[in-house]
């Protein structure tokens, strides 16, 4: 009865959310909103997506380039150094000209860099979408900075790392992936190693190299979402877009060599802290049709968040941890499943330790409860569906999935693949991936201040 | 132009079909009717905050309200509420300042029946189980004793020049509290404070989205049933003037130094007064935004740091967020700069620098270029600061909390009408130099006090090469001269703070 009850709630938020689009046709899979996808001569795709905001649009460019491109020594943080340069300007418009526009136009403009994805995202009125894809159009294609505001901006760079140094996690982020991978880029964090960011303002040459190779149509997804016409908009971005050249070389990442037994390490931490323990394994690469990918997500949820029983018994009951979560989402290439927990006590790491693993080993020998498995999916639903209200809620969420495989159908597809998923895959991914030789294991505690 | 006419129009003559307040049964109603909304927004604001703690035990605002929120109701154990919530996606959020704490949740309109029991149910029949009580306890003492002091030295410094500036008044402690306060706190505690300050005499429920009339009358009538009274009212804090420059230096094994300047500022949202400061702050320090003059200054020529900001309002959690949060409506407002962290060795240069430019505004006002572009700005910017429902619900409980008819229509309205004049006469008015409160979170602090004191030139050494009139201008930041005296530094251990 519970289960009818959700899904047919579910579905009566599909109807208002499509019914709210321009073109108010029935959406085949679960993101509710019509668009229109157009791949350029040169490449470029561009998604666009009217909806009722009036006035206001979200443009974001998607550049299929993070951290995890950055392949080669002595270059770590590259990707998000140069999403700062990309703020310099051009010829056409310098920086200090680019910025005055924008503050012209009050637009919100901002970008991040993570893993696999450098995204610059703007909020803005939509009588100005022509100016904004002039500007953006432009950048793009004609980047240009001297060198001397390059190593300028090493600086914000360094500011941006330091600033990030007083957090425990950022600490033990590093450590677990330094720890769990030997040849793949997922070895450094996204802001990089502290040497290469101070080695950063000799790179300048690089930087252009950099530029060249990556931020090329074929590797970018143009998203236009908000009070727009897609019959006039499309032309507009061939008249500035049309012109940018091809020229995409793709990363050499290299191939992680299977994991052949755990790994331990361990990370003391500057200033006063709770022990912070971190257990990861191995997972593989983000494909929305893949039911064992879809299936570690959903055994992330069931095993470790807050309606599991490991969070009940260690967290309500017997309050020996802070929290206790996971993160069993997947990235472009194999990366982690990863359980966090901050505990109370430094002595009852390796107790906790056993418990996250008898949680394993109970989700490898048992099914789950179906009504658990329907309750998460509903989740999964509903989180998604109540965080699509404005066009910059529907552009952000939109963003990553674009970022891992270029295609906006990987979002029903997800969520298809979600429903296929039975208490079988859950269990068969648990003795899968939740294995000892694919484990790192490590221990953030804190120093004497 | 006219588009963005066109969309102001739309969002308060069409979509708000009915925003309205009225007062019926003793308990004031907030309501912004969006029919087509598929969810409803509640925020359930209790005029109460960290200023009502009692003295010894501060934070037991705070401690209350997360019983509400995260502890377990007669109804429902806390881990069977999480079940029930979970298929929604839904939760309840607390949002809990110095003067407003707001109990808030969003739900789609189809699971609300289900979601309005366990949510009124938090509020109107806490358990207040032992468990619960000692679980919330001791993530706060942590929070205070480890994660403030230690995990992000931004937040630790801006509390620290709240504390300083509100010492010995209500606001002179952090909404989580003091560390030997909180682990004062009792359950009876608890629930005695819930009694005389969690009251229907003491509330205003919030209502936006596409709700149902028969939700308002239900919501209304359901918490008629909390216990009368109203709080003892808490005078608006005064704090002390300051005297020259004021620092506080915090020694902490760090390689970055996270500053924050301010001072009391007697002006609201609101007073005309507010709106020209708006202006007059957006150019100086507009909130994580390259147009920030203080940004280009000390970020975008010179590298020093992540980026610069100004504030003529509280702005809780500015790391984490874009634009101004609602419901930390506050009596008292300071003026503030956040400096984010820069080397150790360039945070006497970095004052400087924040500290004359705030000199040129205060001296020579804004430019007509200046005003004009910043109006500009912020007549589109402003719409990015409520797109939801949600959000515009919290800022009309921000209108009731300063008693004005709405703060979002009167934004636009005053850029029309302010002259540049205005601005800056506010500017004189209001904002000033020669007395601030800074709070530095920093290594070798002794050193850093002597060259303070002794108004040490505080040469700026790049890594790289910069533009000639970029040096040109350090020689005078490097020798600006504060008024720093040797009594007004002092330095604390990080383990000093928080305590009483």
């Amino acid at each position: 009865m519970m289960k009818v009850f959700y899904f047919s709630s579910l579905a009566l938020i599909f109807f208002y959310v499509t019914a709210i689009a321009r073109t108010p046709e029935a959406a085949p899979g679960i993101f509710p909103y019509q668009y229109q996808e157009q791949i350029l001569d040169n490449g470029l795709k561009v998604i666009l997506i009217p909806m009722d905001s009036p006035g206001l649009v979200a443009y974001y460019s998607i550049v299929r380039t993070g951290s995890r491109d950055e392949y080669e020594p002595g270059h770590t943080g590259f990707a998000h150094f140069f999403e700062h340069m990309m703020f310099r300007g051009t010829k056409k418009y310098p920086g200090s000209v680019y910025d005055k526009l924008m503050t012209e136009m009050g637009a919100d403009a901002n970008a991040y860099t993570s893993d696999d994805i450098t995204c610059y995202h703007l909020n803005f009125a939509a009588e100005d979408l022509e100016k904004v894809m002039e500007l953006e159009s432009d950048r793009f294609q004609n980047l240009f900075y001297e060198e001397q505001a390059f190593k300028t901006e090493a600086g914000a760079v360094h500011g941006e790392y330091l600033k990030g140094l007083s957090s425990p996690y950022f600490l033990l982020s590093e450590k677990l992936m330094d720890t769990a991978f030997d040849v793949h880029t997922y070895k450094h964090t996204t802001i990089g190693f502290r040497q290469d960011i101070e080695a950063m303002p000799t790179m300048y040459d690089y930087s252009r190299s950099f530029f060249n190779r990556y931020y090329r149509p074929e590797n970018v997804v143009l998203l236009i979402v908000g009070d727009i016409n897609p019959a006039t908009t499309m032309p507009l971005v061939q008249k500035y877009y049309g012109n940018w050249q091809k020229g995409y070389v793709p990363p050499q990442v290299p191939v992680e060599p299977e994991q052949q037994g755990e790994r331990t390490a361990s990370v003391t931490y500057n200033g006063q802290t709770l022990p912070i323990l971190c257990i990861a394994y191995k997972s593989l690469a983000f494909d929305p049709q893949n039911i064992e990918m879809a299936a570690c997500t959903l055994l992330g949820d069931l095993a470790f968040g807050e309606t599991s029983d490991i969070y009940k018994k260690l967290v309500l009951n017997e309050q020996r941890v802070e929290f206790i979560a996971a993160d069993f989402s997947s990235a472009r290439d194999p990366q982690l499943l990863s359980i966090w927990t901050m505990i109370k006590a430094e002595g009852d790491i390796d107790n906790v330790k056993n418990e996250i693993y008898q949680t394993i080993s109970y989700f490898q020998q048992n099914l789950v409860q179906d009504q658990k498995l329907a309750d998460l999916k509903s989740r999964l639903k509903y989180s998604f569906l109540m965080g699509l209200e404005t066009p910059d809620d529907v552009a952000g969420s939109l963003a990553r999935f674009l970022a891992l495989t270029g295609d906006i159908k990987s979002v029903d597809q997800l969520y298809a693949t979600y429903d296929q998923v039975t208490p079988d895959h859950i269990r068969q991914v648990a003795n899968k991936f939740l294995v000892q030789s694919k484990r790192t294991v490590v221990v953030l505690k804190g120093g004497q201040q | 132009m006219s588009k963005l006419i066109y969309f102001i129009g739309v969002a308060v003559l069409c979509c708000l079909i009915i925003m309205n307040c009225h007062s019926s049964k003793g308990i004031k109603m907030v309501l912004l009717e969006v029919p087509s909304d598929p969810t409803i927004s509640l925020a359930i604001w209790f005029k109460v905050g960290s200023q009502n703690d009692p003295a010894g035990k501060e934070g037991l605002a705070a401690l209350t309200a997360a019983m509400l929120t995260e502890g377990s109701t007669v109804q429902n154990s806390y881990d069977q509420i999480l079940e029930q919530l979970y298929p929604m996606a839904a939760g309840y959020s607390l949002s809990i300042d110095k003067e407003m704490t707001v109990i808030k949740g969003r739900i789609h309109k189809d699971n609300l029946e289900k979601y309005y029991q366990l949510f009124t149910q938090a509020i109107l029949n806490p358990a207040f189980k032992p468990e619960d009580f000692d679980r919330i306890k001791s993530n706060i003492i942590n929070y205070l004793e480890k994660t403030l002091r230690y995990a992000n030295d931004e937040a630790f410094g801006k509390e620290v020049l709240y504390q300083t500036i509100f010492a010995n008044t209500p606001y002179g402690h952090s909404e989580a509290g003091l560390i030997e306060s909180v682990k004062a706190i009792t359950l009876d505690d608890v629930k005695n404070f819930y009694q005389t300050h969690f009251t229907r005499d003491n509330v205003v429920i919030g209502i936006g989205g596409g709700f149902d009339r028969s939700l308002v009358r239900r919501l209304e009538k359901d918490l008629a049933g909390l216990s009368s009274g109203t709080p003892t009212p808490v005078p608006k804090p005064s704090p002390l003037p300051i005297s020259g420059h004021q620092v506080v230096l915090v020694e902490k094994d760090t390689r970055s130094t996270a500053i924050s300047i301010g001072f009391p500022i007697e002006v609201l949202r609101g007073d005309d007064d507010y709106y020209a400061l708006w202006i007059a702050n957006s150019w100086l320090g507009e909130h994580r935004n390259s147009s920030s003059h203080l940004y280009q200054v000390i970020r975008e020529s010179r590298g020093m740091n992540y980026g610069d900001y100004s504030y003529i309002e509280c702005f809780p959690m500015g790391w984490a967020r874009q634009f101004p949060p609602a419901n930390v409506g506050r009596r008292q407002q300071i003026f503030e700069i956040w400096i984010r962290p820069v080397q150790n060795e360039a945070a006497h240069f970095a004052l400087r620098a924040a500290i004359r430019e705030l000199q040129k505004l205060v001296d020579n006002g804004m430019t007509q270029e200046d005003f004009e572009l910043t109006k500009k700005f912020l007549k589109k910017y402003y719409l990015h600061y409520a797109p939801t429902t949600e959000m515009r619900l919290g800022y009309k409980l921000d209108d009731e909390f300063y008693g004005i008819p709405d703060h979002l229509k009167k934004l636009p309205e005053m850029l029309d009408r302010l002259t540049l004049a205005d601005v800056n006469a506010a500017i004189k008015k209001h904002l000033q130099y020669q007395n601030l409160q800074i709070a530095m979170i920093t290594q070798n602090a002794e050193t850093l006090k002597q060259a303070l004191i002794t108004n040490a030139t505080s040469p700026m050494k790049y890594a790289t090469p910069k533009p000639p009139e970029v040096l040109e201008e350090d020689k005078h930041i490097e020798t600006y001269p504060l008024n720093i005296k040797p009594d007004n530094v002092k330095i604390f251990r990080v383990d000093e703070m928080f305590v009483r």
